[in-house]
């Protein structure tokens, strides 16, 4: 029922902004999230965190473009995480809507798929969650990123797992979103760089929710550990049913959903334990006063907590902002790449970026910021330590893959 | 390793008890009144959405609120026969067939509209585990195959010594006769519905529990109930019993030990080679109709 | 004596469509559709006239899509080539999952298809270094551009385009009409309205049942190809049974078995969201309740439909037999 209002209340900011507000001018932007489906866990909270952007930056009076002010409105379409329905998305947008700005993207398919056509169109897109390695290292121009790549990531998460006394290593994962399979990949590189050895991987599908019989496979190699990692929906199954298969071995993961979205499939008891290792996303304790102010207002907003990733989408709208009023112009949109690329981190926004020569993006417009271990004890996520990572290393790597 | 074996085939057998349930459902519709009622693993899904449902409203437990959504299920099925099906009984087969496909579209997606695309799980509170000698044995999955048991227990003392359900088996047998005999055909047509939509709801309920409700789950639900019709046998009770079971199993070793990304594949091969080896006594059925 | 007319003036409009309607989402929108229109003719000849539901479109044309995708990205194959061997490939693929499963009658078909359209869709999904699974394949080129003299035709343009797939909805049709009208044609009919007695007529009716269901499957494969060069993007999620149900919907509601029928039907389905601008879950009910009224209440479709309201004497091929469709 929830997503129902979330969609009345999309279809209600895809009308209002043509009927309102005439008399000032308004730059509108699309939104392409998945708003319904597996990736909705990612899409809605996406949504919601560009949705409260746009409300400040309206209230404090909008965007100052050379002498103008802009107020902000967006279009926002459900893509379902889907990569067809994203193209299709896209094409509306551009085509039918006149945007020149698009927004959100959470998931790494539906993304990509946009990212490989994008280049062609005359259009910025600013991606939110979606961590697959090529939407940023295919070298479009036109796009830019907030989250780093997931294998920048699995790097961290590879060593931190070896360094825990971990021997064996069984490993269950997503078979196929290439966000999963680049940081699995990575992780399992540096986990047996630092000697240790991996019994077995075992995958699961996009619709699947019994992993049983993969669980039970690798628990019969007797690993000192598992990682299991994957959208929330399917992980949450995962770790339940680890529990129910008496699986006392350490679980370790790459997913970050909220406590919250974990719950409502496992039971506090069967997560009780398991680590997340994920770029420090948003958490209010590890983040400064900026953190805490969005979670003040998001919540107020929205009646719930924000989950990690929405504050990627929330920094896209300030990012957007410091690069038109640097640009001067919202038509040029040259003038506004150009400073995208030049952009220093803006001071309003949530997450402590790790700056690349002193700039925000780097040359393929791809930002950093670190990563961290977080623990579920007790019903909820745990921030432990911060994960040592290199992000200039990274990013020189970075400038020579492009998939 | 033995351990790991006996644990593949507890739930194996858990997922195969509930492919039964739903393929007995479609072979009393097929063997008896000839429509593959492409519908049922939305049916069963309204089920599942309506029990979570009714156990957040009424605060009830999940057996009490699976029986009311049986009975709203059975209610659902008498309704998808008179209005939907009961106009094209004289039609060739093919307009059964997209009506089928039809009400598909409108009750997976009706079920969207109410009741979201967020994955449901039915809350069942049993959380124990019991383990013995290594072999984990969830609560909730030993309650699934005892419930899957009594319902099949059930059905068959309803079919074998009911008075409906000896009209039902006379109308399976040659429905010519039974009218001459004074049998209410359509009061029986409406009753299997009834019967079958029940069936699938409990199915639905039980996926609902060990998995989730969520939209596309019903489409694999439903193939896999076919599949073991076929596999089974039209009609036979015991073949989708044996069939749901074999199903189930198949699919968990073929998981473990071929490839968990292929294992959807085993019905579609399993369907295939009955056809194959067999195909004279399910054409012979087919024509019979 | 109205249809040369009709025909003509169809086929001017189609012409100037592009010319007269410049807005490049409207153009976008009549590709798409003409694309459906194609596995839509393609579904009537196995639906429409051989009377067997085949749930396994939508997979076939996947199969079409990925091969001459992949066959021009990974083997560079040039893409005209890579179009026109798809439609081939996807009839053996027809060929080899047809034999077994056309030895069965009604229903069992139609299920037995639909497992094949979710073997094709897991294979599309799982077959990962190939495929690209999920996240699909990206990058695929459209047709080398034609020189004619000095001038040079870039099918990047989408007018362009619109053009080719036109041409290749007109090559459909000419394949249908001419199947259809043949001695081929008049045995699946025969076929739709007895099986057991035109076999004991003494045809060999399995043969001509494969037939149609390798040219339905094949047109789809066709479709898919020219999908997937316009798109230059593919992923497994268009090819899904929701799709096959899609094309089944076009061809019944427009009138199945009949040659204007589907296309009408496809053009319907493509044309509807846009115009209702409604959710999309609100569209897929109407579809639902569309197709269970029109199989009740009006079993010949749309077109022969309101050829009889307009009173004409338009003589649709075998409208008169439509009733024990």
């Amino acid at each position: 029922m929830r997503r129902l209002g979330v969609l009345t209340i999309a279809a209600a900011i895809a009308f209002s902004p043509l009927a309102t507000r005439a008399a000032e001018k308004t730059l509108t932007i699309g939104v392409s999230d998945a708003l319904s489906g597996g990736g909705a866990v990612y899409g809605v909270p996406e949504k919601r965190a560009i949705d409260l952007a746009i409300e400040q930056i309206n209230a404090a009076g909008g965007i100052a473009v050379g002498k103008d002010k802009y107020k902000l409105a967006a279009i926002v379409y459900d893509d379902k995480a889907d990569p067809t329905e994203a193209t299709n998305v896209a094409r509306k947008l551009i085509d039918r809507d006149g945007v020149k700005y698009l927004l959100g993207y959470c998931c790494s398919a539906s993304t990509g798929a946009v990212a490989s056509i994008i280049g062609r169109e005359d259009a910025i897109m600013l991606v939110g969650t979606a961590g697959a390695r090529a939407i940023t290292s295919a070298g479009h121009k036109n796009v830019f990123r907030t989250r780093p790549p997931g294998d920048y990531t699995g790097d961290a998460a590879g060593r931190f797992i070896a360094s825990q006394g971990v021997k064996r290593l069984g490993v269950v994962a997503a078979r196929d979103v290439a966000l999963f399979t680049q940081y699995r990949d990575a992780l399992i590189k540096a986990f047996e760089s630092e000697g240790g050895k991996v019994v077995a991987v075992e995958t699961f599908g996009g619709q699947d929710r019994d992993m049983t019989a993969q669980l039970t496979k690798v628990r019969g190699l007797e690993p000192d550990a598992y990682f299991i990692s994957g959208y929330v929906e399917q992980v949450a199954f995962a770790h339940r049913q680890a529990h129910e298969l008496g699986i006392k071995a350490p679980r370790f993961g790459f997913s970050g959903g909220s406590a919250a979205q974990f719950l409502r499939v496992a039971s506090a008891e069967a997560m009780e334990g398991v680590w997340d290792l994920i770029a420090i996303e948003f958490n209010a304790e590890a983040l400064g006063e900026n953190a805490k102010n969005y979670a003040k207002a998001y919540e107020a907003k929205w009646k719930e907590y924000p989950t990690p990733n929405s504050a990627f989408a929330y920094d896209q709208v300030y990012v957007l902002k410091a690069a038109l009023e640097a640009a001067g112009t919202v038509d040029d949109l040259e003038a506004v790449k150009k400073a995208l690329r030049n952009l220093t981190v803006p001071k309003e926004v949530v997450l402590r970026y790790l700056p690349v020569d002193g700039k925000m993006f780097d040359p393929k417009g791809q930002a950093y910021i670190s990563n961290g271990a977080f623990q579920f004890r007790n019903g909820n996520w745990v921030f432990v330590k911060e994960l040592p990572s290199d992000a200039a290393a990274y990013s020189k790597f970075f400038q020579t893959v492009r998939d | 390793m033995l351990v790991d074996l006996l644990q593949q085939l507890f739930n194996g057998l858990v997922i195969g008890s509930i492919y039964t349930l739903v393929a007995l459902g479609l072979t009393i519709i097929f063997g008896i009144l000839g429509i593959a009622h492409f519908a049922h693993g939305s049916v069963a899904m309204f089920g599942g959405y309506l029990t979570y449902f009714l156990i957040l409203a009424l605060g009830i437990g999940v057996f009490p609120a699976m029986a009311l959504a049986m009975a709203g299920g059975a209610l659902l099925g008498v309704v998808l026969e008179r209005v939907a099906y009961y106009p094209v009984r004289n039609a060739p087969p093919i307009n059964s067939f997209i009506i089928a496909l039809g009400l598909t579209l409108i009750i997976e997606k009706s079920n969207l509209l109410l009741f979201g695309v967020d994955q449901i799980i039915v809350p069942t509170g049993f959380n124990r585990i019991f383990t013995i000698g290594g072999l984990a044995l969830p609560e909730l999955r030993i309650y699934i195959l005892l419930t899957a048991a009594a319902l099949v227990v059930a059905l068959t003392i309803l079919i074998q010594k009911s008075w409906m359900g000896m009209a039902v088996r006379a109308v399976a047998q040659n429905r010519a006769a039974a009218i001459l005999m004074g049998i209410n055909v359509h009061a029986v047509s409406m009753f299997v519905f009834a019967l079958s939509s029940a069936l699938g709801v409990a199915a639905g309920v039980l996926v609902g529990a060990l998995f989730a409700i969520a939209p596309g789950v019903s489409g694999g639900l439903v193939v896999k109930g076919f599949a073991v019709l076929i596999l089974g046998g039209l009609g036979s009770i015991p073949g989708a019993i044996v069939g749901g079971l074999v199903l189930g199993v198949s699919e968990t070793f073929a998981s473990a030990f071929v490839s968990s990304a292929y294992k959807d594949v085993i019905a579609f091969l399993l369907m295939i080679g009955v056809l194959l080896v067999k195909p004279e006594g399910i054409m012979r059925r087919s024509v019979a109709r | 004596m109205i249809r040369p007319v009709l025909l003509a003036v169809v086929a001017a409009a189609a012409l100037a469509f592009p010319h007269v309607v410049t807005a490049n989402y409207f153009i976008h929108l009549a590709v798409l559709a003409m694309v459906w229109m194609i596995v839509a003719a393609g579904t009537n000849v196995i639906q429409g006239y051989a009377g067997y539901v085949s749930i396994a479109q939508g997979g076939f044309m996947g199969i079409g899509a990925y091969s001459s995708a992949l066959l021009s990205l990974d083997a560079g194959v040039p893409v005209w080539l890579a179009i026109s061997v798809a439609p081939f490939i996807t009839a053996l693929a027809a060929l080899i999952a047809g034999y077994p499963s056309l030895r069965v009658r009604g229903h069992y078909f139609a299920i037995l298809t639909l497992a094949m359209n979710m073997v094709i869709y897991i294979v599309l999904v799982n077959w990962i270094p190939v495929t690209g699974g999920e996240a699909g394949t990206t990058g695929i080129p459209a047709p080398e551009p034609i020189s004619i003299g000095t001038l040079e035709i870039s099918f990047e343009r989408r007018v362009n385009y619109y053009y080719l797939v036109l041409a290749a909805l007109a090559l459909t049709m000419l394949i249908v009409t001419a199947v259809v009208r043949s001695r081929v044609g008049r045995v699946l009919e025969a076929i739709r309205q007895n099986e057991t007695f035109a076999e004991a007529a003494g045809v060999a009716c399995w043969k001509y049942k494969l037939f149609a269901f390798v040219i339905s499957a094949s047109l789809a494969g066709f479709a898919g190809a020219l999908y997937a060069h316009y798109m230059s993007f593919i992923s497994p999620a268009p090819f899904s049974v929701d799709h096959s149900l899609n094309a089944i919907l076009a061809v019944i509601l427009g009138g199945s078995g009949t040659l204007t029928g589907p296309l009408v039907g496809a053009a319907l389905t493509v044309a509807l969201p846009e115009v209702l601008r409604i959710a999309e879950i609100f569209r897929l009910i109407i579809y639902g309740f569309a197709l269970v009224v029109v199989v009740i209440f009006l079993p010949r479709g749309l077109v022969p439909w309101i050829a009889d309201l307009a009173g004409r004497d338009w003589k649709l091929p075998r409208a008169q037999s439509a009733e024990s469709r």
